[in-house]
C-alpha cells in the first residue's frame, strides 16, 4: 500500500507540468493586459503563444520572469510558485528570458554580453560551444553590442541566455523584423536546443516558423489563451488571427 | 493632384546607433482620407510616428505639410499649423479635471497663457465648449471628474476630446486602440470615424480589424521601410504582406 | 613665472580632488539615480578619520590610504540599504532632500564635536621636501596626489570598463530591470556602488588632509564647485568626469594667476558658456527631443477652487494682524519675511516640480541692492524695495535662461553652482561690505509718511508686502498660466503637442519666483537694516527648502506655517550652537522618510480639503 502511494506519487510527477500557469493576472500602472491566462509546458517541449500584437503574450513572458509589471495568479515551476519571488530569484530557479527588444546592452561588447547573465545550473554551453554555433558573434566578439546587425544581435541575445545552464527558456518574438536567411537559422537552432533537452516557450507573430519549431500552440486573445491544438492540426483555426482577410 | 497632398515625407530616414529605424521612407497622405500606417513589430512605426509629430528628428529626409517645410519646425509650432497627435498611453493630465483637460487645449487660442495676473474665471467662457466637446466624446456630465479617475477607456476618449479642442486638420493618431478593453473598440472606432468627418487622419494602429474597417489608404512598414501601400483589400492580398505578418516558412 | 607656474600647479591639485568627486558622483547617479549631496560630507569624513585615526590611534598616512576609504566606504553601504534604497520609488527630489538632509546631520555633527578650526595633518615623512625642477619647486607630496589620483582614476575606470564586475555595472546602468531578470542581485549592486562612490570620496579626503586644514566644513563648498564640474562635463562617461575634473582646477589655476580676484567664480561662468552651447555638458550624451517617460509618483498635492481658499485666507489674514498682541514684532517680521522667501520656493518646486537649491542668491542679492539705494543714494523706501525686487527679477532672467536648459536634478545643481557664484560676488564686491556686511541700512518714510523706524508701522508694512506677495503667487497659480504649468508639471510631453513650449513658461515662473524671493530680501534688509553674505549663502537655500518641505510642498499655507517652525526652532535652540544643524537634518531625513505631505499637507488630509 505504502509502495503504491509512493509510485503514485513518483507518476504524478513525472506527468506534471514543468510550467503550469494559472489565472495569470497582469498589468502595467492601470491598463490590465493579462486576464487570467491559463497554460502549462512539458519538460523538453516547444510551446509558443500566438496571437495579434497586442494581446499579452510579450506581457505573459515578462509576468513570468517577474519584469516590470503587476501580477498575481498562480506560476508554478517544477514544483514551486513563483508569483511573489523578484525577478532574480525567478531566474535563479531556471528560468532564462530573451526580451522581444534583445536587450542588448551598448555599453558592453559582444563577449562582455555573452557573459553578463550569471551561470545559475549545470548543462549550459561554453564560451567556446556558443562561439560555434554563431561564428558570427566570435568574429564580431570585440564589437560594441549594439553595432551589430539586427540578425546578429538577436543571436547574441539568444546565445546569451544558453551559457546559464537554464531549463527553460522563454523566448520573445526572436523572428521579429529579421530576414528570412536568419529566420532559418533561428528555427535551425531552436531545434537543437530543443534535441539537447531544453524546455522552450516562445512568442511569435510569424505562425509558420511558430509551426517549424513548437510541439503546441496556444492561442491568445485579449489576454487570456481562446484555444491550444498539438502542432499540425491547425484546420481552419488559422482565422483567429485577427484578420482573416489577411490569411489568404 | 499634389494640392490634394496634406502630409508628406521625402527619403525620411532616422538612424539609431548604426541602425536604420526608418529607411528612405516617401509617404503621401491625401487630405480628407483616414491612413494606417500598420506593420509587424519592429518595423519602425512608432519611429516613423515620432518623426512626423516631430517628436524625433530625422537623420535625413524632409517633411512637407500643407506646401510648407517642417522638417526642422518644433513640436509645440505644430498645433497652430492645424496638426495635433494623440499618445500610445493616454496622455491625459490626470489630476486636472475634464473640464480643465479639454480647456487647456482652447485657451491657447485667448493668448493669455502668459498672464499670471488674470484669473482662472476669464477662463470660464470657454467651459461650454469644453462641456460640448466632452460630450462629443461621450463623456457628458462629468466635467468636474478628475481625469485619474477615468477607465482606461474613458480617458482615451478624454485625450480625443482633447486633442479635437486644437481645432485640428490632421490628426495623428498613435495606436488608439493600444490597451482598450475589447467592450469599448467599437464605440471608439465609432468615434474616430465621426471626428474624421472633414479632416484627415493618420493613424498607426495593431488591431486589424479596425484599420479595415476605417482606413481608406493603408500603408505597410517592414524593417523601417515601405512595402506596399494601397486600400486594404489590394494589401492584405499581397502576398509580401502576408509574408511579413505571418512569415516566411523557414523549410 | 614662478609664481604663474606654482598656480598652475595648486590648480592641478585642485582639479585631482575635482577628478576622484565627480568620478564618484557619476559612479552614484548611474546606478542609484540620484545626486549624492553627501558627497562633499563624506569627503570629509575621509580626512577627518584619516586625522583621527592618526591623533589617537597612530594609524600613519599609508595604512589610513586603505583603511578610512573601507571604513567610510562601508558606513555608506549601510547608510544605502537602511535610508537612502527607501526614495528610491519617490520623485527623484526626495533623494535629493534626503542626502542634504544627511550632509547636515554628518557635518553638523562634526563640528559640535571638532569645532570648525582646521587642524593641521602631516605630510608622510616619505613625500616629505620638494625637488628643484629648474624652472619650479615641486614639493613632493603635490606631486604624489596628482600622480595618486591620476592612477585612482584610471583604476576606476578600468574596473569599471574592464571587470566583469564593471560589466554588470555597466549593464545595471543601461537596463536595471533586465539585469535582475538574468539572476544579478541588482539591489546588492547599487549597495556596493554606492560604497564605491562614498569611498572614492573618503581617500579623496585622505589625500587632501595633509594639504588642506582638516576641518569638518571643508567639504560643504567643495561639493558645489563639483556639482559645477559635473554639470560642465554631464554625467555620460567616466573619462569624461576625469578630463572635467583635471581640465577645470588647470583652468582655475591659471585665471588664478592672472586674474586672481576671478578664479572663485571661473568655474561657474564655464558652466554658464557650456549650458549656452551644449547643454548637455561636455560629455553628456544630448537630449533626444522631449521625453516620453512620466514620472508615476509624481502626484501633486489637492488642489482647489481659488474660492474655497478665500475663508482660509482671511483668517489668516486677521491671525497676523491682531498677532503682535501675543507675539514679539521683531520675530514676527522675522517669520513673515521667511514666510515669503518660502512662498517664492514652493512657487517652483510645489506647483512646477522644479528645485531651486540656490534660492538664496535672490533673498540676499536683492538685500544688498536695497540696503545700496537706501544707504548710499539716499532713495525712499518704496524705490529701495522695488530696486532689490527687480535686481532680483533680473538675476532670474539671466540664471533662468540657463538653468531651464536642464532638467530636475541637474536644474538644482546647477540653480545652486549660480547661487555660490553669486556668493562669491558678494564676498568681493566693494560695495557689500563683505565679511562685515552692509550695515545701518535706514529705514526711512514709506511715501513719506510711515515712519518706518518705529516698529508697529514697521510690521504692519511688512505684513501689507507679505500679503501682497502671498496674493501675487496665489493668483499665479491660478491663471491662465497657471494652468499651463500644471499642465506642464503633470505630462509635458501632452503639454507641448497641444503647443506650449515648456521652457518659455518654467523661464517666466522662474522669474517671478526670483522676484517674490528678492521681495523678501528687500523687505527683510529694510527691517534689520542689515544686508550679509549669511542671506546669500547655501545654507540659506537649504533653510527654505526645510520650511517648504515642513509646510508642506505644493501648499499655499505651508511655507508660512513652515517659516514659523524653522525660524522658531532656530530661535529657541539658538543656544545650543550647531546642534541645530544637526536637527535641521534630521528633520530633514524624517520629512523625507516619514512626513512628506508637511504639516499643512497633513491637516489638509485630516480635514478634507485643500488647504
Amino acid at each position: 500500500m505504502n509502495d503504491s502511494k509512493t509510485m503514485n506519487v513518483a507518476t504524478a510527477r513525472l506527468a506534471a507540468p514543468m510550467l503550469q500557469v494559472r489565472n495569470l493576472h497582469a498589468a502595467y500602472g492601470e491598463s490590465k493586459v493579462l486576464h487570467g491566462m491559463a497554460f502549462e509546458v512539458h519538460k523538453g517541449e516547444v510551446v509558443t503563444l500566438l496571437g495579434r500584437n497586442g494581446v499579452g503574450k510579450t506581457t505573459t513572458l515578462k509576468a513570468l520572469i517577474g519584469m516590470g509589471v503587476h501580477r498575481t495568479g498562480s506560476v508554478i515551476f517544477e514544483g514551486r510558485e513563483l508569483i511573489t519571488l523578484p525577478s532574480n530569484d525567478i531566474a535563479k530557479a531556471g528560468i532564462a528570458y530573451c526580451p522581444e527588444e534583445r536587450g542588448i546592452f551598448s555599453s558592453l561588447d559582444v563577449e562582455e554580453n555573452l557573459l553578463l547573465p550569471p551561470v545559475i545550473g549545470r548543462g549550459g554551453m561554453t564560451l567556446d560551444q556558443l562561439y560555434e554555433l554563431f561564428p558570427n558573434l566570435y568574429e564580431r566578439r570585440h564589437s560594441q553590442g549594439t553595432k551589430l546587425s539586427g540578425g546578429e544581435q538577436q543571436m547574441l541575445a539568444m546565445a546569451r541566455i544558453l551559457r546559464t545552464g537554464a531549463t527553460l527558456l522563454l523566448l520573445d518574438e526572436v523572428t521579429e523584423g529579421l530576414a528570412p536567411v536568419i529566420v532559418k537559422k533561428i528555427g535551425a537552432v531552436v531545434r537543437q536546443l530543443k534535441a539537447a533537452g531544453l524546455t522552450i516557450l516562445l512568442v511569435e507573430q510569424n505562425v509558420r516558423f511558430a509551426e517549424s519549431v513548437a510541439d503546441r500552440h496556444y492561442m491568445v486573445e485579449h489576454g487570456v489563451v481562446v484555444d491550444t491544438y498539438a502542432n499540425g492540426e491547425r484546420g481552419d483555426r488559422h482565422e483567429t488571427l485577427g484578420s482573416a482577410k489577411l490569411s489568404s | 493632384m499634389s494640392d490634394d497632398i496634406i502630409l508628406e515625407t521625402k527619403g525620411l530616414t532616422r538612424e539609431f546607433a548604426g541602425f536604420a529605424a526608418v529607411s528612405d521612407v516617401n509617404l503621401q497622405v491625401h487630405r480628407g482620407t483616414i491612413h494606417a500606417l500598420i506593420g509587424p513589430n519592429g518595423a519602425g512605426k512608432t519611429t516613423c510616428f515620432n518623426l512626423l509629430t516631430k517628436f524625433l528628428q530625422p537623420t535625413r529626409g524632409q517633411i512637407w505639410y500643407q506646401g510648407q517645410d517642417i522638417t526642422g519646425t518644433r513640436p509645440d509650432k505644430l498645433v497652430a499649423m492645424g496638426m495635433a497627435r494623440s499618445f500610445q498611453i493616454s496622455a491625459v493630465f490626470p489630476y486636472l479635471s475634464l473640464i480643465e483637460n479639454v480647456r487647456l487645449a482652447l485657451q491657447r487660442r485667448l493668448g493669455t497663457s502668459f498672464h499670471f495676473w488674470r484669473s482662472t474665471s476669464s477662463l470660464k467662457h470657454l467651459d461650454s465648449r469644453a462641456e460640448e466637446l466632452l460630450k462629443s466624446v461621450g463623456l457628458a456630465g462629468m466635467g468636474h471628474t478628475k481625469a485619474v479617475d477615468l477607465s482606461y477607456g474613458r480617458k482615451r476618449a478624454l485625450e480625443m476630446a482633447t486633442t479635437l479642442a486644437t481645432d485640428p486638420v490632421l490628426l495623428l493618431l498613435d495606436e488608439p486602440m493600444a490597451g482598450v478593453g475589447h467592450e469599448d473598440i467599437d464605440t471608439l472606432t465609432e468615434l474616430i470615424r465621426t471626428v474624421a468627418v472633414g479632416r484627415t487622419v493618420l493613424m498607426v494602429e495593431h488591431n486589424l480589424s479596425v484599420v479595415s474597417t476605417l482606413c481608406n489608404t493603408v500603408t505597410v512598414l517592414r524593417r523601417g521601410e515601405i512595402l506596399a501601400e494601397g486600400s486594404y483589400d489590394e494589401v492584405a492580398g499581397n502576398p509580401q504582406v502576408i509574408e511579413a505578418y505571418l512569415g516566411a516558412s523557414d523549410e | 613665472m614662478q609664481a604663474f607656474l606654482s598656480q598652475v600647479l595648486l590648480g592641478l591639485i585642485n582639479g585631482a580632488f575635482y577628478a576622484m568627486l565627480s568620478l564618484g558622483l557619476a559612479v552614484i547617479f548611474g546606478l542609484l539615480n540620484i545626486i549624492n549631496f553627501a558627497h562633499g560630507a563624506q569627503y570629509m569624513m575621509g580626512a577627518l578619520a584619516a586625522w583621527l585615526l592618526a591623533t589617537y590611534f597612530g594609524v600613519n598616512y599609508w595604512a589610513a590610504l586603505i583603511v578610512v576609504p573601507v571604513i567610510v566606504g562601508g558606513l555608506g553601504m549601510l547608510l544605502e540599504k537602511t535610508v537612502i534604497r527607501r526614495t528610491y520609488r519617490l520623485e527623484h527630489l526626495f533623494g535629493l532632500l534626503l542626502t542634504l538632509g544627511i550632509a547636515s546631520i554628518i557635518e553638523g555633527l562634526f563640528v559640535n564635536y571638532y569645532g570648525a578650526v582646521g587642524r593641521p595633518y602631516p605630510v608622510p615623512s616619505m613625500l616629505q621636501g620638494a625637488v628643484n625642477l629648474g624652472f619650479m619647486v615641486l614639493p613632493l607630496y603635490r606631486a604624489w596626489v596628482i600622480v595618486a589620483s591620476l592612477a585612482v582614476c584610471l583604476i576606476t575606470w578600468a574596473v569599471i570598463e574592464r571587470t566583469k564586475l564593471g560589466s554588470y555595472l555597466r549593464a545595471a546602468t543601461e537596463n536595471p530591470p533586465l539585469v535582475l531578470a538574468f539572476g544579478i542581485n541588482v539591489p546588492r549592486m547599487i549597495m556596493l556602488t554606492y560604497g564605491l562612490g562614498v569611498g572614492l570620496a573618503a581617500l579623496a579626503g585622505v589625500m587632501a588632509a595633509p594639504i588642506y586644514q582638516v576641518n569638518p566644513l571643508m567639504g560643504s563648498n567643495l561639493i558645489i564647485v563639483v556639482f559645477a564640474v559635473v554639470v560642465i562635463g554631464g554625467m555620460g562617461s567616466i573619462m569624461g568626469s576625469v578630463v572635467t575634473g583635471f581640465g577645470v582646477g588647470l583652468i582655475e589655476g591659471i585665471t588664478k594667476a592672472l586674474w586672481p580676484e576671478a578664479s572663485g567664480v571661473v568655474v561657474f561662468v564655464l558652466m554658464a558658456i557650456v549650458l549656452l552651447i551644449k547643454p548637455a555638458g561636455l560629455f553628456g550624451k544630448p537630449f533626444s527631443g522631449a521625453t516620453l517617460a512620466l514620472d508615476p509618483e509624481a502626484r501633486p498635492p489637492l488642489a482647489g477652487e481659488p474660492r474655497q481658499y478665500l475663508v482660509p485666507i482671511l483668517a489668516m489674514a486677521a491671525l497676523l494682524i491682531v498677532a503682535p498682541a501675543f507675539i514679539y514684532p521683531v520675530f514676527l517680521m522675522k517669520v513673515l519675511c521667511f514666510a515669503l522667501f518660502a512662498v517664492s520656493f514652493n512657487l517652483l518646486i510645489g506647483f512646477v516640480g522644479l528645485g531651486s537649491f540656490g534660492h538664496a542668491m535672490f533673498l540676499g542679492l536683492a538685500g544688498y541692492v536695497t540696503g545700496h539705494v537706501a544707504r548710499n543714494w539716499g532713495w525712499p523706501p518704496e524705490f529701495a524695495i522695488l530696486g532689490g525686487t527687480a535686481a532680483a527679477a533680473a538675476l532670474g532672467l539671466v540664471t533662468g535662461v540657463l538653468a531651464v536648459r536642464r532638467q530636475k536634478i541637474y536644474f538644482a545643481m546647477v540653480t545652486l553652482a549660480f547661487a555660490e557664484m553669486v556668493y562669491f560676488f558678494c564676498v568681493q564686491a566693494p560695495f557689500t561690505g563683505g565679511e562685515d556686511g552692509m550695515q545701518q541700512i535706514p529705514q526711512g518714510k514709506l511715501f513719506e509718511l510711515i515712519d518706518l523706524a518705529q516698529t508697529m508701522p514697521l510690521y504692519y508694512v511688512v505684513l501689507c508686502i507679505f500679503l501682497l506677495g502671498f496674493l501675487i503667487a496665489f493668483r499665479t497659480i491660478n491663471s491662465p498660466f497657471g494652468q499651463v504649468l500644471k499642465a506642464i508639471r503633470e505630462n509635458e510631453p501632452r503639454a507641448i503637442s497641444l503647443g506650449y513650449n515648456p521652457d518659455r513658461y518654467k523661464l517666466l515662473i522662474f522669474v517671478i519666483s526670483a522676484a517674490l524671493a528678492g521681495l523678501a530680501g528687500s523687505m527683510k534688509a529694510i527691517v534689520f537694516q542689515i544686508a550679509s553674505l549669511q542671506d546669500v549663502y547655501h545654507s540659506t537655500s537649504g533653510d527654505v527648502i526645510l520650511m517648504a518641505l515642513v509646510g508642506g510642498l505644493g501648499t499655499i499655507f505651508g511655507p508660512l506655517v513652515g517659516a514659523f517652525a524653522i525660524v522658531g526652532m532656530q530661535q529657541y535652540l539658538a543656544p545650543l550652537g550647531q546642534w541645530v544643524v544637526v536637527v535641521q537634518g534630521v528633520i530633514f531625513v524624517v520629512c523625507v522618510l516619514t512626513f512628506r505631505q508637511g504639516i499643512i499637507g497633513l491637516l489638509a488630509r485630516w480635514i478634507g480639503r485643500p488647504l
